[in-house]
């Protein structure tokens, strides 16, 4: 199935069914791209309906690979939404829930992409993307000319480039589309996508991006997704980790924590992580929304970022510090607001 | 309600403007006296000391720049202590460090007068706009009979209960405040020195769970290198040196907040102490002052 042909029929929705359209001109053929210029998608209009009438192609396949903490909301809200969906993990059982919901399951990344015309990868770390994208069955033997590869997972630079030359290799499409926003706004569909890479391929999935959030960017050549993306995270690491001084000092100088918190929320750094995360911290709870090894991985890559052009960065490299010894101390999967932990051992050793 | 009122800084005229605004009957008084010109123009009075605001009024507000302005006030000669006495109230809204603070309380009640500490959040725009958020601590009653007052100046208040409470507060936010704007401006300069486009980020900010107003109301400005001081940088680096005793004070690892305050001082060796905090991005600005 060529892209031409894809696009053609995956827009092929009645025009009256959504909110606005524009009509846009690709390789000269007119066709009408059917989402919001706001980019951003009302709740009613969540699901696409695929229509397909007597003389278009079949809606996409869509394959996911990643089924974790974010894989598996973001392919449940497609699934809601009436996709045609394929899923791999290396678990299979954390597929049991989506595949209970008629999602399809294979059993390598190679097999889903060479099955599904759009394959979204939501991996851990640097070294789970260049693996599955990458590595032995990995989706790029699946890949070929028509079909794109959208890269969900937060890495570095270097690696997004990497994954980027092997799967348009195969003459296929590739974009970088990290997302801001963890377990919740994934659950709700309210993720930010910070995508770059092939422009044709990020308005092919558009619709798609919808679905699983409220608003998405394009930024460009690949690696720009990957470094913003790693600059808003560095920004609030550290804002966690000065968050949580904060707690502690107020509570170790005889001030209630939830007052704190409360004067924080009327003022100029009222920011909803410091309302959301605030009253579990002050608990000693940290559910896991964003897991502290992940929220480290970013920092460590951020630092990386900022010694590749120079740069001096005092506060994120102090944050880090902080995310190590939480580490150490084996909050590795708590969420990352445990980061707290690591002002209090510091004085609770003997 | 009439009410005296010292200082008359950026904070100080912007509040005594509020009350005059909102039918207070106000007397200020200011080191230099010419800058009270301005709010005898809209019908204030005005005292040639602050012992002679005292004197005059059953309740005084003070809005002094730090610790040394604000005891001067009160301890020297023509100062405070001279006239206050029992049935006056005095609400020193000043951010000073709790010690500061005390030693006035203490002074203000030994002459039989009520004492209100009331540090606030919140600079120049939502002083004009009311819009201030009050940490007041201290003498309850005086709390009660001045609120008229603070519903003119802020949008909420809070009493924390004893003397020392509010500026011990006030030092937390701010500290964390001072760290955050080191994040952000950390974050400014790596988008720009990546090739990002740093209104971009404001963008993506501004949608997550990161979005505060301070990140809003400064980014446009910081990219502008606009830096028209609405919270004096020397104050914020004031603020988080003492935060910064207080954790000292109580053996609390404040790493974070160090290497903020270091920034800080940096700026101040550049000279941009009396620009607002946001400059404090100059910091990491090449030499050549290309980002």
């Amino acid at each position: 199935m060529t892209m031409r042909c894809l696009m053609n029929c995956f827009f092929g929705v009645p025009i009256n069914a959504m909110a606005a359209t524009r009509t846009s001109s690709l390789w000269g053929i007119p066709f009408t791209l059917n989402f919001n210029n706001n980019n951003h998608f009302s709740s009613n209009s969540r699901s696409l309906s695929y229509i397909s009438n007597s003389t278009s192609s079949p809606a996409p396949r869509v394959g996911f690979l990643g089924i974790g903490i974010m894989g598996s909301p973001m392919a449940h809200n497609l699934l809601k939404a009436g996709v045609d969906l394929t899923l791999w993990n290396r678990t299979k059982s954390k597929c049991d829930p989506l595949i209970s919901l008629g999602a399809k399951y294979l059993s390598s990344p190679e097999e889903v992409a060479a099955s599904c015309d759009l394959t979204f990868a939501m991996l851990a770390d640097p070294h789970s993307a260049i693996d599955v994208a990458c590595g032995n069955h990995g989706a790029a033997n699946g890949m070929a000319p028509g079909k794109g590869y959208v890269d969900v997972s937060t890495v570095d630079v270097d690696t997004s480039k990497l994954i980027s030359e092997r799967i348009k290799a195969t003459g296929a499409l590739f974009l970088e589309a990290p997302v801001s926003g963890s377990k919740k706004p994934a659950e709700d569909g309210q993720l930010i996508f910070l995508t770059a890479g092939d422009r044709n391929l990020y308005e092919t999935v558009a619709p798609l991006l919808d679905i699983m959030g409220k608003s998405k960017f394009y930024l460009g050549d690949v690696g720009n997704g990957a470094a913003m993306k790693l600059v808003v995270n560095m920004i609030m690491g550290s804002m966690m980790a000065s968050f949580s001084e904060g707690l502690l000092l107020s509570e170790k100088v005889g001030l209630d924590p939830k007052v704190l918190v409360e004067v924080v929320s009327q003022g100029a750094i009222s920011a909803p992580m410091y309302s959301t995360k605030g009253p579990s911290m002050i608990q000693s709870v940290y559910p896991t929304a964003f897991p502290l090894k992940h929220q480290q991985k970013d920092l460590r890559l951020a630092l990386g970022l900022a010694e590749s052009v120079s740069q001096s960065t005092p506060i994120a490299a102090a944050a880090n510090e902080l995310y190590k010894v939480a580490k150490s101390h084996g909050l590795s999967d708590e969420d990352f607001s445990a980061v707290i932990e690591a002002l209090k051992s510091k004085f609770q050793q003997s | 309600m009439e009410v005296g009122f010292l200082g008359l800084g950026i904070m100080g005229k912007a509040m005594s403007m509020n009350l005059l605004r909102h039918g207070f009957k106000v007397t200020v008084w200011n080191r230099t006296l010419s800058k009270c010109d301005e709010l005898v123009e809209h019908g204030a009075s005005i005292g040639e000391t602050p012992a002679a605001v005292i004197k005059k009024c059953k309740y005084t507000i003070a809005m002094l720049s730090d610790p040394s302005a604000a005891l001067s006030v009160v301890f020297d000669k023509d100062g405070v202590l001279e006239q206050i006495g029992n049935g006056k109230g005095y609400v020193d809204m000043s951010t000073v460090d709790a010690d500061t603070s005390s030693k006035i309380s203490e002074a203000i009640k030994s002459k039989g007068g009520s004492f209100l500490e009331a540090p606030v959040s919140g600079s120049k725009k939502p002083a004009e706009d009311g819009q201030l958020v009050i940490l007041a601590a201290g003498d309850k009653a005086l709390y009660d009979e001045v609120v008229p007052a603070f519903d003119v100046l802020g949008k909420k208040s809070f009493h924390l209960g004893e003397v020392g409470n509010s500026a011990k507060m006030k030092l937390v936010v701010n500290m964390i405040m001072g760290s955050m704007m080191n994040a952000f401006s950390e974050g400014l300069t790596l988008a720009g020195r990546s090739g990002l486009n740093p209104s971009t980020l404001l963008d993506v900010l501004d949608l997550g769970a990161i979005a505060n107003p301070m990140f809003k109301m400064k980014g446009p400005s910081m990219l502008k290198n606009n830096y028209s001081p609405a919270f004096p940088l020397k104050h914020q680096q004031k603020d988080m040196r003492l935060a910064l005793a207080l954790g000292d004070e109580n053996a609390v690892p404040m790493p974070i907040a160090a290497a903020a305050n270091e920034a800080f001082k940096k700026a101040r060796s550049m000279g941009l102490g009396d620009l607002d905090f946001s400059a404090v991005h100059e910091t990491l600005k090449k030499p050549d002052h290309s980002s």
